[in-house]
Protein backbone atom coordinates (compact mmCIF):
# COMPACT_ATOMS: atom_id res chain seq x y z
CA UNK A 1 0.00 0.00 0.00
CA UNK A 2 2.24 2.75 1.27
CA UNK A 3 5.86 1.98 -0.98
CA UNK A 4 9.16 4.05 -0.25
CA UNK A 5 11.92 3.59 -2.58
CA UNK A 6 15.10 5.27 -2.06
CA UNK A 7 14.09 8.34 -0.20
CA UNK A 8 16.65 10.87 -0.08
CA UNK A 9 16.15 14.25 2.14
CA UNK A 10 19.00 17.09 1.50
CA UNK A 11 19.13 20.72 3.25
CA UNK A 12 21.51 22.04 0.83
CA UNK A 13 24.56 19.90 0.28
CA UNK A 14 23.73 17.88 3.50
CA UNK A 15 21.83 14.75 3.41
CA UNK A 16 19.96 13.98 6.00
CA UNK A 17 18.04 11.54 5.17
CA UNK A 18 19.90 8.80 2.77
CA UNK A 19 18.20 5.63 0.52
CA UNK A 20 15.21 5.28 2.40
CA UNK A 21 13.04 2.38 1.18
CA UNK A 22 10.44 0.36 3.27
CA UNK A 23 6.76 -1.01 2.78
CA UNK A 24 3.68 -0.99 4.69
CA UNK A 25 1.13 -3.13 3.86
CA UNK A 26 -3.03 -2.37 4.57
CA UNK A 27 -3.54 -3.06 8.47
CA UNK A 28 0.22 -3.15 9.08
CA UNK A 29 1.89 -0.83 12.48
CA UNK A 30 5.38 -0.37 11.47
CA UNK A 31 7.83 1.53 13.97
CA UNK A 32 10.66 3.56 12.97
CA UNK A 33 12.73 4.29 15.87
CA UNK A 34 16.12 6.57 16.35
CA UNK A 35 17.21 9.06 18.00
CA UNK A 36 17.94 12.85 17.57
CA UNK A 37 18.72 13.31 14.14
CA UNK A 38 18.35 10.05 12.92
CA UNK A 39 16.17 11.35 10.36
CA UNK A 40 12.72 9.57 11.67
CA UNK A 41 11.05 12.55 11.45
CA UNK A 42 12.40 14.01 8.20
CA UNK A 43 11.36 10.74 6.53
CA UNK A 44 7.59 10.97 8.15
CA UNK A 45 6.85 14.79 6.72
CA UNK A 46 8.13 14.12 3.65
CA UNK A 47 5.70 11.77 3.13
CA UNK A 48 3.24 14.50 4.19
CA UNK A 49 5.04 16.83 1.97
CA UNK A 50 5.50 18.87 5.42
CA UNK A 51 9.14 19.52 4.88
CA UNK A 52 10.72 22.92 6.21
CA UNK A 53 11.76 25.47 3.62
CA UNK A 54 14.82 24.75 2.16
CA UNK A 55 14.56 21.16 2.70
CA UNK A 56 13.42 18.91 -0.49
CA UNK A 57 13.12 15.21 -0.77
CA UNK A 58 13.84 13.01 -3.93
CA UNK A 59 13.33 9.19 -4.63
CA UNK A 60 9.77 7.70 -4.96
CA UNK A 61 6.96 7.30 -2.51
CA UNK A 62 3.40 5.92 -3.46
CA UNK A 63 0.63 5.42 -1.57
CA UNK A 64 -2.31 2.83 -3.35
CA UNK A 65 -0.15 4.12 -6.84
CA UNK A 66 -0.14 7.99 -6.16
CA UNK A 67 3.14 9.62 -5.63
CA UNK A 68 3.71 11.37 -2.58
CA UNK A 69 7.28 12.80 -3.31
CA UNK A 70 8.04 15.52 -5.90
CA UNK A 71 4.23 16.76 -7.13
CA UNK A 72 2.77 20.02 -7.00
CA UNK A 73 0.83 20.77 -3.68
CA UNK A 74 -1.94 21.21 -4.84
CA UNK A 75 -2.17 17.58 -5.75
CA UNK A 76 -0.66 16.44 -2.56
CA UNK A 77 -3.68 18.67 -0.28
CA UNK A 78 -6.37 16.22 -1.74
CA UNK A 79 -4.53 13.50 -0.10
CA UNK A 80 -3.40 15.17 2.94
CA UNK A 81 -5.62 14.63 6.07
CA UNK A 82 -7.98 12.72 3.48
CA UNK A 83 -5.50 9.43 2.66
CA UNK A 84 -2.75 9.70 4.92
CA UNK A 85 -2.75 11.69 8.26
CA UNK A 86 -0.21 12.42 11.03
CA UNK A 87 -0.47 12.80 14.71
CA UNK A 88 2.26 15.17 16.17
CA UNK A 89 4.08 15.07 19.41
CA UNK A 90 2.98 18.77 20.66
CA UNK A 91 -0.77 18.43 20.61
CA UNK A 92 -0.83 22.34 22.28
CA UNK A 93 1.15 23.73 19.18
CA UNK A 94 -0.91 21.74 16.45
CA UNK A 95 -4.18 22.87 17.48
CA UNK A 96 -5.54 26.05 16.95
CA UNK A 97 -6.18 28.02 20.43
CA UNK A 98 -8.60 30.08 18.63
CA UNK A 99 -10.65 27.66 17.50
CA UNK A 100 -13.50 25.29 19.55
CA UNK A 101 -12.48 21.61 19.47
CA UNK A 102 -15.56 20.60 17.60
CA UNK A 103 -14.62 22.93 15.03
CA UNK A 104 -11.30 21.69 14.25
CA UNK A 105 -12.30 18.22 13.89
CA UNK A 106 -15.27 19.31 11.45
CA UNK A 107 -12.56 21.30 9.14
CA UNK A 108 -10.88 18.55 7.64
CA UNK A 109 -13.73 17.02 6.59
CA UNK A 110 -15.85 20.21 4.84
CA UNK A 111 -12.23 20.94 3.66
CA UNK A 112 -12.48 17.59 1.90
CA UNK A 113 -15.69 18.06 0.43
CA UNK A 114 -18.14 17.02 3.00
CA UNK A 115 -20.98 19.24 4.36
CA UNK A 116 -21.25 21.51 7.07
CA UNK A 117 -23.95 19.28 8.96
CA UNK A 118 -22.49 16.35 8.36
CA UNK A 119 -19.34 17.15 9.20
CA UNK A 120 -20.43 18.69 13.11
CA UNK A 121 -22.07 15.20 13.50
CA UNK A 122 -19.75 13.17 12.72
CA UNK A 123 -17.05 15.45 14.63
CA UNK A 124 -19.36 14.46 17.82
CA UNK A 125 -18.81 10.71 17.01
CA UNK A 126 -15.10 11.14 16.44
CA UNK A 127 -14.63 12.17 19.66
CA UNK A 128 -16.66 9.46 21.28
CA UNK A 129 -14.66 6.79 19.15
CA UNK A 130 -10.94 8.34 20.68
CA UNK A 131 -13.31 7.98 24.17
CA UNK A 132 -13.34 11.17 25.23
CA UNK A 133 -16.00 11.61 27.97
CA UNK A 134 -19.17 13.77 27.08
CA UNK A 135 -18.05 14.03 23.48
CA UNK A 136 -20.79 17.27 23.11
CA UNK A 137 -18.98 19.25 25.98
CA UNK A 138 -15.82 18.80 24.82
CA UNK A 139 -16.33 19.94 21.31
CA UNK A 140 -17.31 23.37 23.10
CA UNK A 141 -14.52 23.30 24.55
CA UNK A 142 -10.69 25.61 23.44
CA UNK A 143 -7.62 23.43 23.29
CA UNK A 144 -6.30 25.12 26.54
CA UNK A 145 -9.14 23.89 28.39
CA UNK A 146 -8.10 19.72 28.12
CA UNK A 147 -5.63 18.17 29.23
CA UNK A 148 -2.92 17.13 27.31
CA UNK A 149 -3.61 13.08 27.00
CA UNK A 150 -7.37 14.75 25.86
CA UNK A 151 -5.28 17.10 23.12
CA UNK A 152 -3.80 14.22 21.95
CA UNK A 153 -6.81 12.18 21.85
CA UNK A 154 -8.84 15.26 19.81
CA UNK A 155 -5.77 15.19 17.00
CA UNK A 156 -6.35 11.09 16.75
CA UNK A 157 -10.05 12.04 15.53
CA UNK A 158 -8.81 14.85 13.62
CA UNK A 159 -6.60 12.28 11.90
CA UNK A 160 -9.20 9.44 11.54
CA UNK A 161 -11.85 11.99 10.71
CA UNK A 162 -11.57 10.70 6.81
CA UNK A 163 -10.99 7.35 7.43
CA UNK A 164 -7.42 7.77 6.34
CA UNK A 165 -5.52 4.68 4.72
CA UNK A 166 -2.37 4.93 6.56
CA UNK A 167 -1.75 6.94 9.86
CA UNK A 168 1.49 8.37 10.80
CA UNK A 169 2.35 9.15 14.08
CA UNK A 170 5.20 11.15 15.17
CA UNK A 171 6.49 10.82 19.06
CA UNK A 172 2.45 11.08 19.82
CA UNK A 173 3.11 10.61 23.56
CA UNK A 174 6.21 11.43 24.56
CA UNK A 175 4.68 14.59 25.98
CA UNK A 176 2.52 12.62 27.97
CA UNK A 177 2.40 11.27 31.55
CA UNK A 178 2.94 7.07 31.56
CA UNK A 179 -0.44 6.27 32.56
CA UNK A 180 -2.07 8.15 30.08
CA UNK A 181 0.33 7.14 27.27
CA UNK A 182 -0.49 3.33 28.19
CA UNK A 183 -4.25 4.20 27.26
CA UNK A 184 -3.42 6.24 24.11
CA UNK A 185 -1.35 3.63 22.73
CA UNK A 186 -3.66 1.01 23.12
CA UNK A 187 -6.25 3.33 21.52
CA UNK A 188 -3.61 4.00 18.45
CA UNK A 189 -2.68 0.74 17.56
CA UNK A 190 -7.16 -0.41 18.15
CA UNK A 191 -8.08 2.72 15.54
CA UNK A 192 -5.24 2.38 13.13
CA UNK A 193 -5.81 1.24 9.75
CA UNK A 194 -2.23 1.12 8.80
CA UNK A 195 0.45 2.74 10.94
CA UNK A 196 3.56 4.90 10.56
CA UNK A 197 4.81 5.17 14.42
CA UNK A 198 7.51 6.84 15.00
CA UNK A 199 9.27 6.90 18.51
CA UNK A 200 13.15 7.21 20.14
CA UNK A 201 11.69 4.82 23.15
CA UNK A 202 11.79 1.09 22.00
CA UNK A 203 9.59 0.03 25.10
CA UNK A 204 6.70 1.78 23.28
CA UNK A 205 7.36 0.95 19.77
CA UNK A 206 7.56 -2.85 20.75
CA UNK A 207 3.89 -2.61 22.43
CA UNK A 208 1.97 -1.07 19.03
CA UNK A 209 3.85 -2.41 16.19
CA UNK A 210 4.58 -5.50 14.41
CA UNK A 211 7.69 -4.50 12.45
CA UNK A 212 10.26 -2.18 13.00
CA UNK A 213 12.77 0.03 10.78
CA UNK A 214 15.89 1.25 12.95
CA UNK A 215 17.38 4.69 11.57
CA UNK A 216 20.49 6.25 12.51
CA UNK A 217 22.53 8.91 10.96
CA UNK A 218 19.33 9.12 8.19
CA UNK A 219 19.97 5.40 7.00
CA UNK A 220 17.39 2.67 8.11
CA UNK A 221 20.35 0.20 9.23
CA UNK A 222 17.78 -2.79 10.58
CA UNK A 223 14.75 -4.23 10.00
CA UNK A 224 12.55 -6.49 10.46
CA UNK A 225 9.69 -8.17 12.63
CA UNK A 226 9.88 -6.65 16.34
CA UNK A 227 10.22 -9.38 18.43
CA UNK A 228 13.36 -10.82 15.78
CA UNK A 229 15.32 -7.39 16.13
CA UNK A 230 14.97 -6.51 19.91
CA UNK A 231 15.44 -10.09 20.61
CA UNK A 232 18.26 -10.87 18.27
CA UNK A 233 19.58 -7.72 16.85
CA UNK A 234 22.51 -7.69 14.17
CA UNK A 235 23.01 -4.31 13.35
CA UNK A 236 25.71 -3.28 16.03
CA UNK A 237 23.92 0.15 16.55
CA UNK A 238 20.74 -1.37 17.48
CA UNK A 239 22.71 -4.46 19.44
CA UNK A 240 24.47 -1.02 21.68
CA UNK A 241 20.47 0.80 21.98
CA UNK A 242 18.77 -2.43 23.67
CA UNK A 243 21.50 -3.10 25.81
CA UNK A 244 21.56 1.10 27.17
CA UNK A 245 17.82 1.19 27.42
CA UNK A 246 17.69 -1.76 29.90
CA UNK A 247 17.71 0.28 33.35
CA UNK A 248 20.15 -2.91 35.46
CA UNK A 249 19.42 -2.54 39.72
CA UNK A 250 21.34 -0.13 41.34
CA UNK A 251 25.23 -0.38 42.06
CA UNK A 252 25.89 -2.41 38.44
CA UNK A 253 27.24 -0.39 35.13
CA UNK A 254 24.86 0.91 32.62
CA UNK A 255 25.55 -0.56 29.27
CA UNK A 256 26.78 2.18 26.70
CA UNK A 257 27.29 3.88 23.63
CA UNK A 258 30.78 5.67 23.17
CA UNK A 259 30.72 9.36 21.96
CA UNK A 260 27.46 11.21 20.99
CA UNK A 261 25.15 11.22 18.11
CA UNK A 262 26.91 13.92 15.43
CA UNK A 263 25.38 16.58 14.56
CA UNK A 264 23.73 16.46 11.10
CA UNK A 265 26.02 16.41 8.29
CA UNK A 266 28.79 15.11 10.45
CA UNK A 267 28.24 11.78 10.15
CA UNK A 268 31.07 9.53 8.74
CA UNK A 269 31.28 8.67 5.45
CA UNK A 270 30.83 4.69 4.41
CA UNK A 271 28.94 2.88 7.51
CA UNK A 272 27.50 5.88 9.77
CA UNK A 273 28.12 4.42 12.98
CA UNK A 274 31.83 3.64 12.59
CA UNK A 275 32.52 6.32 14.88
CA UNK A 276 31.19 4.76 17.45
CA UNK A 277 31.41 0.93 16.58
CA UNK A 278 33.66 -0.72 18.96
CA UNK A 279 33.65 -3.60 15.86
CA UNK A 280 34.34 -1.27 13.26
CA UNK A 281 37.28 -1.80 10.88
CA UNK A 282 39.35 -0.52 7.85
CA UNK A 283 36.12 -2.13 5.50
CA UNK A 284 33.60 -0.63 7.27
CA UNK A 285 34.75 2.86 4.93
CA UNK A 286 32.77 1.53 2.75
CA UNK A 287 28.72 1.66 3.40
CA UNK A 288 27.12 -1.67 3.67
CA UNK A 289 23.91 -1.93 1.57
CA UNK A 290 20.61 -3.32 3.60
CA UNK A 291 20.56 -6.73 3.19
CA UNK A 292 18.24 -9.76 4.07
CA UNK A 293 15.19 -11.32 3.63
CA UNK A 294 12.54 -10.36 6.37
CA UNK A 295 14.82 -9.17 9.28
CA UNK A 296 17.51 -6.97 7.23
CA UNK A 297 20.81 -4.96 8.24
CA UNK A 298 23.23 -2.96 6.59
CA UNK A 299 26.69 -4.04 8.90
CA UNK A 300 29.70 -5.27 7.58
CA UNK A 301 30.31 -7.11 11.05
CA UNK A 302 26.94 -7.94 12.28
CA UNK A 303 26.05 -9.36 15.94
CA UNK A 304 25.41 -13.60 15.35
CA UNK B 1 29.42 26.06 59.24
CA UNK B 2 29.45 23.09 62.23
CA UNK B 3 27.84 19.69 61.24
CA UNK B 4 25.11 17.90 63.48
CA UNK B 5 26.41 14.18 62.74
CA UNK B 6 23.75 12.53 64.65
CA UNK B 7 20.71 14.78 62.29
CA UNK B 8 19.30 13.79 58.96
CA UNK B 9 20.78 16.53 56.35
CA UNK B 10 16.96 17.20 54.98
CA UNK B 11 13.95 17.06 56.90
CA UNK B 12 10.99 18.65 55.97
CA UNK B 13 8.06 18.15 58.43
CA UNK B 14 4.43 18.82 57.89
CA UNK B 15 4.78 21.10 54.06
CA UNK B 16 1.86 22.91 52.42
CA UNK B 17 2.02 24.66 49.56
CA UNK B 18 -0.95 26.74 48.37
CA UNK B 19 -1.07 28.51 45.01
CA UNK B 20 -3.73 30.73 43.67
CA UNK B 21 -5.03 30.76 40.35
CA UNK B 22 -5.40 34.15 38.85
CA UNK B 23 -9.22 35.70 39.98
CA UNK B 24 -11.92 35.11 37.86
CA UNK B 25 -14.34 37.48 38.97
CA UNK B 26 -13.78 41.28 41.12
CA UNK B 27 -15.86 39.98 44.51
CA UNK B 28 -13.82 37.16 45.23
CA UNK B 29 -10.38 35.85 45.23
CA UNK B 30 -9.00 33.39 42.70
CA UNK B 31 -9.49 29.59 43.78
CA UNK B 32 -6.96 27.85 45.85
CA UNK B 33 -4.53 24.89 44.07
CA UNK B 34 -2.81 22.50 47.08
CA UNK B 35 0.10 21.70 45.33
CA UNK B 36 1.33 19.91 48.35
CA UNK B 37 -0.30 18.72 51.09
CA UNK B 38 1.34 17.50 54.48
CA UNK B 39 4.64 16.46 52.41
CA UNK B 40 6.91 15.34 54.92
CA UNK B 41 10.40 13.38 54.09
CA UNK B 42 13.73 12.68 55.95
CA UNK B 43 17.14 12.46 54.09
CA UNK B 44 20.03 11.17 55.94
CA UNK B 45 23.67 11.80 54.82
CA UNK B 46 25.03 9.96 51.91
CA UNK B 47 21.67 8.15 51.07
CA UNK B 48 20.44 8.36 47.49
CA UNK B 49 16.96 9.99 47.77
CA UNK B 50 14.60 9.63 44.68
CA UNK B 51 11.34 11.40 44.04
CA UNK B 52 8.80 9.79 41.60
CA UNK B 53 5.68 11.80 40.12
CA UNK B 54 3.39 12.18 37.28
CA UNK B 55 2.95 16.05 35.78
CA UNK B 56 1.23 18.34 38.57
CA UNK B 57 2.06 15.35 41.47
CA UNK B 58 4.06 18.49 42.93
CA UNK B 59 6.83 16.81 42.85
CA UNK B 60 8.69 20.54 41.38
CA UNK B 61 6.70 22.26 44.09
CA UNK B 62 8.36 20.02 46.83
CA UNK B 63 12.13 20.02 44.75
CA UNK B 64 11.18 24.24 44.73
CA UNK B 65 10.57 24.41 48.36
CA UNK B 66 13.42 22.01 49.69
CA UNK B 67 16.08 24.16 47.28
CA UNK B 68 14.57 27.54 48.88
CA UNK B 69 13.28 28.98 45.63
CA UNK B 70 9.91 29.19 47.38
CA UNK B 71 8.45 29.06 50.46
CA UNK B 72 6.00 26.85 51.80
CA UNK B 73 2.55 28.52 53.12
CA UNK B 74 3.11 26.05 55.96
CA UNK B 75 5.63 23.75 57.58
CA UNK B 76 9.18 23.52 58.29
CA UNK B 77 12.46 22.84 56.08
CA UNK B 78 15.98 21.70 58.30
CA UNK B 79 18.97 21.63 56.12
CA UNK B 80 21.98 20.25 58.36
CA UNK B 81 20.00 21.05 61.35
CA UNK B 82 19.65 24.55 60.96
CA UNK B 83 16.05 25.93 59.27
CA UNK B 84 15.12 27.30 55.90
CA UNK B 85 11.97 28.25 55.70
CA UNK B 86 11.31 31.98 56.04
CA UNK B 87 15.19 33.31 55.92
CA UNK B 88 16.17 35.84 54.00
CA UNK B 89 18.30 35.18 50.66
CA UNK B 90 21.80 36.62 52.49
CA UNK B 91 21.31 34.75 55.42
CA UNK B 92 21.12 31.39 53.46
CA UNK B 93 24.78 31.52 51.99
CA UNK B 94 25.15 27.67 53.92
CA UNK B 95 22.49 26.38 52.09
CA UNK B 96 23.83 27.80 48.47
CA UNK B 97 27.06 26.17 49.06
CA UNK B 98 25.89 23.00 50.41
CA UNK B 99 22.99 22.29 47.56
CA UNK B 100 23.48 22.62 44.20
CA UNK B 101 20.56 21.42 41.00
CA UNK B 102 21.05 20.09 37.95
CA UNK B 103 17.97 20.88 35.52
CA UNK B 104 16.50 18.83 33.15
CA UNK B 105 17.42 20.95 30.01
CA UNK B 106 21.01 21.75 30.12
CA UNK B 107 20.20 24.07 26.64
CA UNK B 108 17.71 26.10 28.77
CA UNK B 109 19.73 25.87 32.41
CA UNK B 110 23.25 27.70 30.75
CA UNK B 111 23.04 30.78 29.41
CA UNK B 112 24.09 30.43 25.35
CA UNK B 113 25.92 33.78 25.64
CA UNK B 114 28.44 32.88 28.64
CA UNK B 115 31.82 30.23 27.72
CA UNK B 116 32.06 27.15 29.69
CA UNK B 117 34.59 28.44 31.73
CA UNK B 118 32.33 30.97 32.99
CA UNK B 119 29.46 29.12 33.34
CA UNK B 120 31.89 26.31 35.39
CA UNK B 121 32.95 29.02 37.52
CA UNK B 122 29.93 31.35 38.09
CA UNK B 123 28.87 29.78 41.42
CA UNK B 124 31.67 30.34 42.32
CA UNK B 125 32.12 33.91 41.90
CA UNK B 126 28.81 34.26 42.96
CA UNK B 127 29.41 32.37 46.36
CA UNK B 128 32.88 34.93 46.38
CA UNK B 129 35.23 31.52 46.32
CA UNK B 130 38.89 31.39 44.56
CA UNK B 131 38.37 30.01 40.85
CA UNK B 132 41.91 28.98 40.86
CA UNK B 133 42.48 25.70 38.39
CA UNK B 134 39.09 24.50 39.67
CA UNK B 135 37.59 24.68 36.28
CA UNK B 136 39.84 22.36 34.68
CA UNK B 137 39.50 19.88 37.52
CA UNK B 138 35.67 20.18 37.10
CA UNK B 139 35.55 19.49 33.53
CA UNK B 140 38.06 16.69 34.00
CA UNK B 141 35.98 15.32 36.72
CA UNK B 142 33.05 15.22 34.32
CA UNK B 143 34.64 13.70 31.47
CA UNK B 144 35.19 16.69 29.63
CA UNK B 145 38.45 18.04 27.59
CA UNK B 146 40.15 21.01 28.80
CA UNK B 147 39.97 22.60 26.01
CA UNK B 148 35.83 22.55 26.22
CA UNK B 149 36.21 25.22 29.00
CA UNK B 150 36.79 28.29 25.80
CA UNK B 151 33.70 26.89 23.95
CA UNK B 152 29.61 28.05 24.40
CA UNK B 153 27.15 25.55 24.73
CA UNK B 154 25.61 25.14 21.59
CA UNK B 155 28.84 23.96 20.68
CA UNK B 156 27.83 20.74 22.31
CA UNK B 157 25.57 17.98 22.35
CA UNK B 158 22.65 16.74 24.85
CA UNK B 159 24.87 14.99 26.97
CA UNK B 160 27.83 16.67 26.88
CA UNK B 161 26.04 19.35 28.03
CA UNK B 162 24.50 17.84 30.78
CA UNK B 163 28.17 17.54 31.84
CA UNK B 164 28.54 20.86 31.84
CA UNK B 165 25.49 21.40 34.29
CA UNK B 166 26.93 18.90 36.58
CA UNK B 167 30.53 20.20 36.70
CA UNK B 168 28.91 24.09 37.49
CA UNK B 169 26.78 21.96 40.25
CA UNK B 170 29.92 20.94 41.85
CA UNK B 171 31.76 23.73 41.82
CA UNK B 172 31.36 24.78 45.53
CA UNK B 173 31.85 21.09 46.43
CA UNK B 174 28.10 21.07 47.83
CA UNK B 175 27.04 18.19 50.13
CA UNK B 176 23.84 17.73 48.30
CA UNK B 177 23.14 17.33 44.72
CA UNK B 178 19.70 17.55 42.93
CA UNK B 179 19.14 16.63 40.03
CA UNK B 180 15.69 17.62 38.41
CA UNK B 181 15.08 15.19 35.76
CA UNK B 182 18.49 14.91 34.37
CA UNK B 183 18.10 12.41 31.62
CA UNK B 184 14.24 13.20 30.53
CA UNK B 185 16.00 15.18 27.90
CA UNK B 186 18.83 12.72 26.73
CA UNK B 187 18.92 9.88 23.96
CA UNK B 188 18.84 6.38 25.19
CA UNK B 189 22.34 5.99 24.24
CA UNK B 190 23.90 8.46 26.07
CA UNK B 191 21.34 8.31 29.23
CA UNK B 192 23.32 5.92 30.24
CA UNK B 193 26.87 7.37 29.89
CA UNK B 194 24.69 10.58 32.38
CA UNK B 195 23.52 8.14 35.07
CA UNK B 196 27.32 6.24 35.18
CA UNK B 197 28.85 9.56 35.29
CA UNK B 198 26.45 10.99 38.50
CA UNK B 199 26.86 7.48 40.36
CA UNK B 200 30.68 7.87 40.20
CA UNK B 201 30.63 11.45 41.29
CA UNK B 202 28.37 10.39 44.46
CA UNK B 203 30.41 7.80 45.36
CA UNK B 204 33.80 9.42 45.15
CA UNK B 205 33.03 12.63 46.64
CA UNK B 206 30.45 11.44 48.82
CA UNK B 207 27.40 13.00 47.71
CA UNK B 208 23.65 12.96 48.83
CA UNK B 209 21.89 12.48 46.00
CA UNK B 210 17.82 14.09 45.54
CA UNK B 211 16.81 12.58 41.90
CA UNK B 212 13.80 13.54 40.42
CA UNK B 213 12.09 11.33 37.95
CA UNK B 214 9.01 10.65 36.28
CA UNK B 215 10.33 7.03 35.63
CA UNK B 216 10.25 4.64 38.60
CA UNK B 217 12.85 2.22 36.70
CA UNK B 218 15.41 5.28 36.40
CA UNK B 219 15.30 6.14 40.19
CA UNK B 220 15.50 2.28 40.62
CA UNK B 221 18.94 2.12 39.19
CA UNK B 222 20.15 5.08 40.53
CA UNK B 223 18.75 5.51 44.32
CA UNK B 224 18.34 3.48 47.31
CA UNK B 225 14.96 4.97 48.72
CA UNK B 226 11.82 6.80 46.32
CA UNK B 227 8.91 8.47 47.69
CA UNK B 228 6.01 8.43 45.10
CA UNK B 229 3.88 11.54 44.80
CA UNK B 230 0.60 11.99 43.23
CA UNK B 231 -1.98 15.21 43.66
CA UNK B 232 0.23 16.85 46.15
CA UNK B 233 0.91 14.10 48.57
CA UNK B 234 3.61 11.42 49.06
CA UNK B 235 1.74 8.32 48.95
CA UNK B 236 4.59 5.80 49.48
CA UNK B 237 7.91 6.08 50.92
CA UNK B 238 10.25 2.92 51.31
CA UNK B 239 13.80 1.47 49.62
CA UNK B 240 12.96 1.76 46.18
CA UNK B 241 13.55 -2.31 46.05
CA UNK B 242 10.70 -3.17 48.06
CA UNK B 243 8.33 -0.55 46.56
CA UNK B 244 9.62 -1.89 43.40
CA UNK B 245 8.65 -5.60 44.10
CA UNK B 246 5.33 -5.15 46.42
CA UNK B 247 4.13 -1.89 45.96
CA UNK B 248 1.53 -0.98 48.84
CA UNK B 249 -0.21 2.03 47.10
CA UNK B 250 -2.63 1.52 44.51
CA UNK B 251 -1.55 4.74 42.75
CA UNK B 252 2.19 3.09 42.55
CA UNK B 253 1.02 -0.39 41.14
CA UNK B 254 -1.05 1.63 38.34
CA UNK B 255 2.41 3.81 37.48
CA UNK B 256 4.15 0.21 37.58
CA UNK B 257 2.11 -1.70 35.54
CA UNK B 258 1.83 1.85 32.89
CA UNK B 259 5.54 1.77 32.14
CA UNK B 260 5.92 -0.83 29.06
CA UNK B 261 9.11 -2.35 29.57
CA UNK B 262 10.94 -4.79 26.49
CA UNK B 263 11.34 -7.72 29.13
CA UNK B 264 7.81 -7.29 29.56
CA UNK B 265 6.46 -7.29 25.99
CA UNK B 266 9.24 -9.84 24.34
Amino acid sequence: MLKVEDLTVRADAVELVREVSFEIAPGERVGLIGESGSGKSLTALSLMGLLPEGVTAAGRATLDGRDLVGVPEGRLKRLRGRDLSMVFQEPMTALNPLMRIGAQVAEVMTLHGRGRQEARARALDLLERVRLPEPAHIARAYPHQLSGGQRQRVMLAIALANEPELLICDEPTTALDVTVQKQMLDLIAEVAPALLFITHDLAVVASVCERVLVMYGGRVVESGPIREVFTRPRHRYTEGLLAASKLTPRGTRLPTIKGSVPAAGHFPGGCVFRNRCPHATPECETAPALTGDGHAHACWHPAD
Amino acid sequence: MPTHAGTPLIEARGLNRVYRRPRTSLTKPGAAVHALRDVSLTIGRGERYGIVGESGSGKSTLLRLLCALDRPTSGTIAFDGQEITGRPERSLRFLRENLQIVFQDPMSSLDPRMRVRDLVAEPLVALGLPVGDRVAELLDEVGLPAAAADRYPHQFSGGQRQRIAIARALAPRPKVLVADEPVSALDVSVRGQILNLLADLVDELGLTLVFVSHDLSVVRHVCETVAVMSRGEIVETGPVDEVWAAPAHPYTRTLLQAVPTLEGLL
